[in-house]
């Protein structure tokens, strides 16, 4: 009887426990959230060896202010998609000095695949408390399903005094502010090499119509003007879309390019298709493109830098963030390879732009200190101080620029300081069309339909029909 | 501390199995010494492995002990119910508590582990206890007054507990510092509704009651099918989450006195009735897993799929059949405009002619032979070859994903069985078999997506003023500098090809007149091509192009971007894959053929070829039709190779990968359903062929 009990009480045991293997193991989230949660571990761990010099020299500095820190103990987790070690270390380290001074903990994840998974958390109810979001149209969508708070007035008045007009707009849904401008990309400038241009005598367009008739000289001359190349995996075909933009900015100016954004003009009016019409007669002249992968369609976006610096081609259009993909060792600047200002047609200077904004989904003053410090020059000079270091130190180009006007110029290089000074100085600033528009086209149509027409599959007209039809 | 607190119940968890399992294992009585301390070993390690789990950050590490535990604790609980179950016909009473405590445990665990009860720990005890009780209780109280009493009292008490635990709320916790807002459980109900379903239930119960011959009494039946509808009224047909306790209750108690007062019914059953118990019980110990498994990987999410798929983009508002309206009224999924190009096509011509002539010899052959028709190989592959290229006339004219599907499974189906069987039959028995065999069969190894990178360096193009780089343009450029070379590399190539032509006339000419009239004709069609390569290597051939100015620049073939052929150089990666397997399938058929059938064949007169086409093909007949729908079904899924190489770009789009960008990136869950509802209901009928093809393989 005895041993009847025991193995009664061990049966029971062993089952009550078996059982209780589905309580105890979901006591971690489901796996999506655990991934965010071990990563964020990691990702602080490698980050604070990297940085633990200069955050102690911080903190000696304020540990003489000796007060009770509201923010001490607190926590705030912020996701984005900026992904690789420079960049998501930087971030991590510039937001480590914050955290520092105020005693408390500010996690930054950084995902790839940002777009898909924060939808998930968002509408799964379990969002981070701050979002790094690439896309204002996404940043609208979230606003309007009541995901995003608006931001209070105090932090609004610092990102006022710091930050201008035009890259604050792209943060503001129907009148309310959601978010704050913490990275810029300055897309139309054109890739070229200064001494191609002086053994040629080349001059620097100063119009489109000079840039056309640049082009054909170099045809007449034996060189092969334009590299492109708009291969870029799932996202092909977004080079394509920033040549579109660009040009809409110059011929049709900014309150179409904003109605046109909006849909409020369809997207296949006369004067969309005869900018898709210029620019694909300018891509098919014949000799007025090197393409590294046979065709245009074929060459990875990317692949276009060797050749520029080779001398297979004379200019490549493409934004800010390319200098990354010279091959190492290029010299940016008058003696290497250099930018020249995307000409305007009519002699307005506008700029395509792009970049990442900051939005908040948990109400707490811990969150608004942090959204605060996004907006202040202090982040904006740590995370370039960071990241340049990560790409070497000295005189690199850290691919980073800030949209904050007291940012420490001295920080960054000549080519990049000219780059800020068109950003700031630019009277017409739009942000990237098809990261304005609804996902189906923006990151859809948009892209395959542009790829059909530089492909020759389509037609101009049936690619901008068929985008049109697509808009949800 | 939430940390602290779940390694500790893991760590319990874990000793309790090893404990429990290593003493049940040994059937006849005293557990020995051994198996003690082996018991104590596993429990310890599976500790130490959860503990090490848990605590490492490491994902690595999280997930392969997650999995080592998953599978360690399966094979244990396993164990447990067999054993559990040899209980049943000589100690009832046992029986019945420990399954009373282990239902009540298992079901206040779900809800524990769901979040979806407060204070789960006492409550999951307090349950497990009085599921004990009641179970002991109704394995030996026998009059039905009070044993009616005891299940209705334990199931309502039941009921109560976990409803009176249930959160109204979304409730937050933390872990690693990181707040989760998990949804509340709590139905709330439609009366009207829940009536409905016990309605439904209860005469659901009495049909079953009908059908079984009435041999239950009427009422346990009637309680049975009321209670499941309950259940279903109760928590699956009310929407979760907009709750109130009093529909908590209702609920949860309704469901514990419904279950409780059906038991209560039952009389303690008779050795004979505990010795059936045992028995089905085996086959529910095996089946219950794997339904369970099935149920919630396969048959929930497609009934779900097909939820969203009439449902708007984000999946709230019924939309009825918009989304497959747009599935086949975009043109870039279903475009049926150029249809006149198939009439205007050269290929469909030279196809339709070819299918005519290989039919029209094969019925010639069929006279003679007595057949109404009679394929040789020879006609047989010609007729084949000629729908083939029509086919391929078509589905270049009809454009988009669904065709780009359909011309999927028509090429890499036809062509990998053909080039399979092809090369089962030739390599049978000859010399340098197993060589070839594996060498073709090597693919097979190549995951889709390592293949699809593969093949891109294979089509790759550079520009055309680069050395090319791509493996085939590299040949194709080549070609053409050879061609227009004119120097010793094009003489020696020309000279090479016209005497290997003329060797294989010479040797026609002596086949002919030795009688071999095939090999003749196989020689003599063979030297064709060898005298038009040397011809169009004089005329100019290869990758280069002359521009008008009489400039020679080279050119090359953009294998992956040029539409529509394009979908037909992504199909020969699958063929390239496919070919191995079919060829083994086929081989090990073809050598299941009993060599007697060929020998009684061949000494009745029949030739090479009548003991192929009329002994060996209808003997793998079934290995066919097995390797036909297998190959249907794979290629009716393809993806990672469009995906890798062009991702739908071209033209080249398919429907998984067109299901994939419109779910998940541009989070259309509608329209992306919707896609996948029609491969599912594509992919049916073959299902469907191929499984009533088993059953009768079977009888």
């Amino acid at each position: 009887m005895k041993v009847k009990l025991v193995r009664l009480l061990a049966l029971m045991a062993a089952l009550a426990l078996v059982a209780g293997a589905c309580g105890g193991e979901s006591d971690t989230p489901s796996t999506p959230e655990t991934v965010v949660v071990t990563s964020i571990v990691t990702e602080t761990e490698t980050v604070t060896e990297v940085v633990t010099e200069t955050v102690t020299e911080v903190v000696t500095e304020t540990v003489e202010v000796e007060m009770v820190n509201p923010l001490a103990g607190t926590t705030v987790t912020v996701f984005g998609p900026e992904s690789s070690d420079a960049e998501a270390g930087s971030h991590q380290a510039a937001l480590d000095i914050f955290a520092a001074q105020n005693d408390m903990t500010i996690q930054y994840t950084g995902e790839r695949s940002f777009s898909d998974l924060i939808n998930a958390q968002a509408a799964g109810g379990n969002p981070p408390d701050i979002a790094v979001f690439p896309q204002p149209g996404k940043i609208a969508d979230f606003a309007r399903e009541g995901w995003l708070l608006p931001i209070p007035d105090d932090v609004i008045a610092t990102m006022e005094a710091n930050i201008g007009a035009a890259w604050n707009a792209f943060g503001n849904v129907d009148g309310v502010q959601y978010a704050i401008p913490t990275k810029a990309d300055l897309k139309s400038l054109v890739w070229y090499r200064p001494a191609d241009f002086a053994a040629n005598g080349y001059e620097v367009p100063g119009t489109w119509a000079d840039l056309k008739a640049l082009t054909l000289q170099m045809i007449d001359d034996g060189n092969v003007p334009w590299c492109v190349g708009i291969e870029s995996g799932g996202a092909t075909g977004w080079a394509f879309t920033d040549w579109v933009e660009d040009l809409t900015l110059r011929y049709e100016g900014a309150d179409f390019y904003d109605e046109w954004v909006a849909h409020t003009i369809p997207f296949n009016t006369p004067e969309m298709n005869a900018i898709w019409t210029e620019i694909l007669e300018l891509w098919n002249t014949p000799g007025a493109v090197y393409a590294e992968g046979g065709t245009i369609a074929s060459t990875f976006f990317g692949d276009n830098g060797r050749p520029l610096v080779e001398g297979d081609c004379m200019m490549h259009r493409q934004a800010s963030f390319f200098s990354a993909f010279f091959p190492d060792g290029t010299g940016f600047g008058p003696d290497g390879v250099d930018v020249f200002y995307f000409p305007s047609v009519s002699g307005d200077r506008p700029v395509l732009g792009a970049g990442t904004l900051v939005a908040a989904f948990r109400d707490a003053p811990e969150v608004w200190a942090v959204m605060e410090y996004y907006a202040s020059p202090e982040y904006a000079d740590n995370r370039q101080r960071f990241q340049n270091l990560s790409k070497g130190g000295g005189a690199v180009l850290s691919g980073f620029l800030s949209p904050n006007l007291n940012a420490d110029l001295g920080l960054y290089q000549p080519l990049e300081q000219s780059f800020l000074d068109i950003l700031f100085t630019a009277e017409v600033v739009r942000f990237d069309g098809s990261d304005l528009m609804p996902a189906a086209v923006g990151a859809g149509t948009f892209w395959s339909e542009a790829t059909s027409a530089v492909n020759g599959d389509k037609t101009v007209d049936e690619a901008t029909q068929a985008i049109e039809a697509s808009w949800p | 501390m939430v940390g602290v607190v779940s390694v500790a119940v893991n760590l319990l968890m874990a000793l309790g199995m090893a404990g429990g399992a290593g003493l049940w294992i040994d059937r006849t009585g005293r557990p020995s010494r051994t198996r003690r301390v082996i018991a104590v070993v596993v429990g310890v390690a599976l500790g130490a492995l959860t503990w090490w789990g848990i605590t490492s950050v490491d994902k690595l590490e999280t997930t392969a002990t997650g999995v080592v535990v998953s599978i360690l604790a399966s094979g244990l609980i396993f164990i447990a119910a067999n054993k559990l179950f040899d209980l049943a016909p000589d100690r009832w009473a046992v029986f019945t508590t420990l399954v009373g405590a282990a239902g009540s445990f298992a079901v206040f665990a779900m809800l524990w582990g769901n979040r979806g009860i407060d204070d789960p720990a006492l409550r999951t005890v307090v349950a497990t206890a009085i599921g004990g009780v009641a179970g002991y209780l109704l394995g030996t109280v026998e009059r039905s007054g009070q044993r009616l009493a005891i299940g209705i009292g334990a199931g309502g008490v039941l009921g109560a507990l976990a409803a009176s635990g249930m959160r109204n709320v979304g409730l937050k916790f933390t872990v690693e510092q990181r707040e989760f807002v998990v949804w509340p459980i709590l139905p709330y109900i439609d009366y009207g509704v829940l009536a409905g379903a016990i309605l439904v239930g209860a005469v659901l119960g009495l049909l079953l009651w009908q059908a079984r011959g009435r041999r239950n009494p009427l009422a346990r039946s009637l309680l049975l099918g009321g209670t499941i509808g309950f259940f279903f009224g109760g928590w699956l047909l009310p929407s979760l989450g907009s709750a109130t306790k009093t529909d908590a209750f209702v609920a949860a108690v309704g469901v514990g006195v419904g279950i409780g007062a059906y038991l209560g019914l039952k009389p303690i059953p008779d050795h004979s009735a505990r010795g059936r118990i045992e028995v089905s019980a085996r086959a529910y110990i095996f089946l219950v897993p794997a339904l369970g498994f099935i149920a919630s990987t396969l048959i929930i999410p497609t009934l779900r799929t097909l939820f969203l798929s009439f449902h708007d983009a984000r999946g709230q508002e019924y939309v009825g059949f918009v989304n497959y309206g747009d599935v086949f009224g975009s043109p870039n999924i279903f475009n049926v405009d150029g249809w006149a190009g198939i009439f205007g096509s050269k290929l469909f011509w030279v196809g339709a002619v070819l299918l005519l002539i290989g039919v029209g010899v094969s019925v010639l052959m069929g006279r003679q032979s007595g057949y109404r028709i009679s394929f040789s190989p020879g006609s047989g592959g010609l007729a084949a070859l000629g729908a083939l290229l029509a086919l391929f006339a078509v589905f270049a004219a009809l454009r988009g994903t669904v065709f780009n599907n359909l011309w999927w499974v028509v090429t890499v189906t036809v062509i990998s069985t053909t080039a399979g069987l092809a090369i089962a039959v030739l390599a049978d028995r000859s010399k340098g078999e197993s060589v070839a065999k594996s060498l073709i069969f090597m693919p097979m190894a190549i995951s889709f997506v390592g293949a699809g990178v593969i093949w891109r360096f294979m089509y790759l193009a550079r520009d055309v003023s680069k050395p090319q780089t791509g493996v085939i343009n590299t040949f194709w450029v080549g070609l053409g500098n050879l061609s227009l070379s004119r120097g010793p590399g094009f003489w020696i190539a020309a000279l090479l090809s016209l005497a290997l032509a003329a060797l294989l006339v010479r040797l026609a000419i002596r086949a002919w007149r030795v009688g071999e009239r095939g090999v003749g004709a196989g020689a003599a069609v063979c030297a064709l091509p060898l005298v038009w390569f040397a011809y169009a290597l004089w005329r100019g051939v290869g990758g280069f192009e002359v521009r008008d100015n009489g400039d020679v620049v080279a050119s090359t073939i953009q294998f992956a971007q040029q539409a529509p052929f394009n979908n037909v150089w992504l199909m020969l990666v699958l063929i390239w894959i496919q070919t191995g397997f079919t060829m083994v399938i086929f081989s090990a058929a073809i050598k299941a053929v009993p060599s007697d059938l060929i020998e009684a064949a061949r000494v009745d007169g029949a030739s090479e070829a009548q003991a192929f086409w009329r002994v060996i093909i209808p003997q793998i007949a079934p290995t066919i039709g097995v390797v036909i729908t297998t190959l249907i079904v794979l290629v009716m899924k393809v993806f990672d190779i469009v995906k890798v190489m062009t991702n739908g770009n071209f033209g080249t789009q398919v429907i998984a990968n067109e299901m994939w960008q419109r779910a998940f990136t541009e989070l259309n869950f509608g329209l992306g359903s919707a896609l996948a509802v029609v491969l599912f209901i594509a992919v049916l009928p073959i299902l469907y062929v191929n499984i009533r093809r088993m059953q009768k393989a079977a009888s």
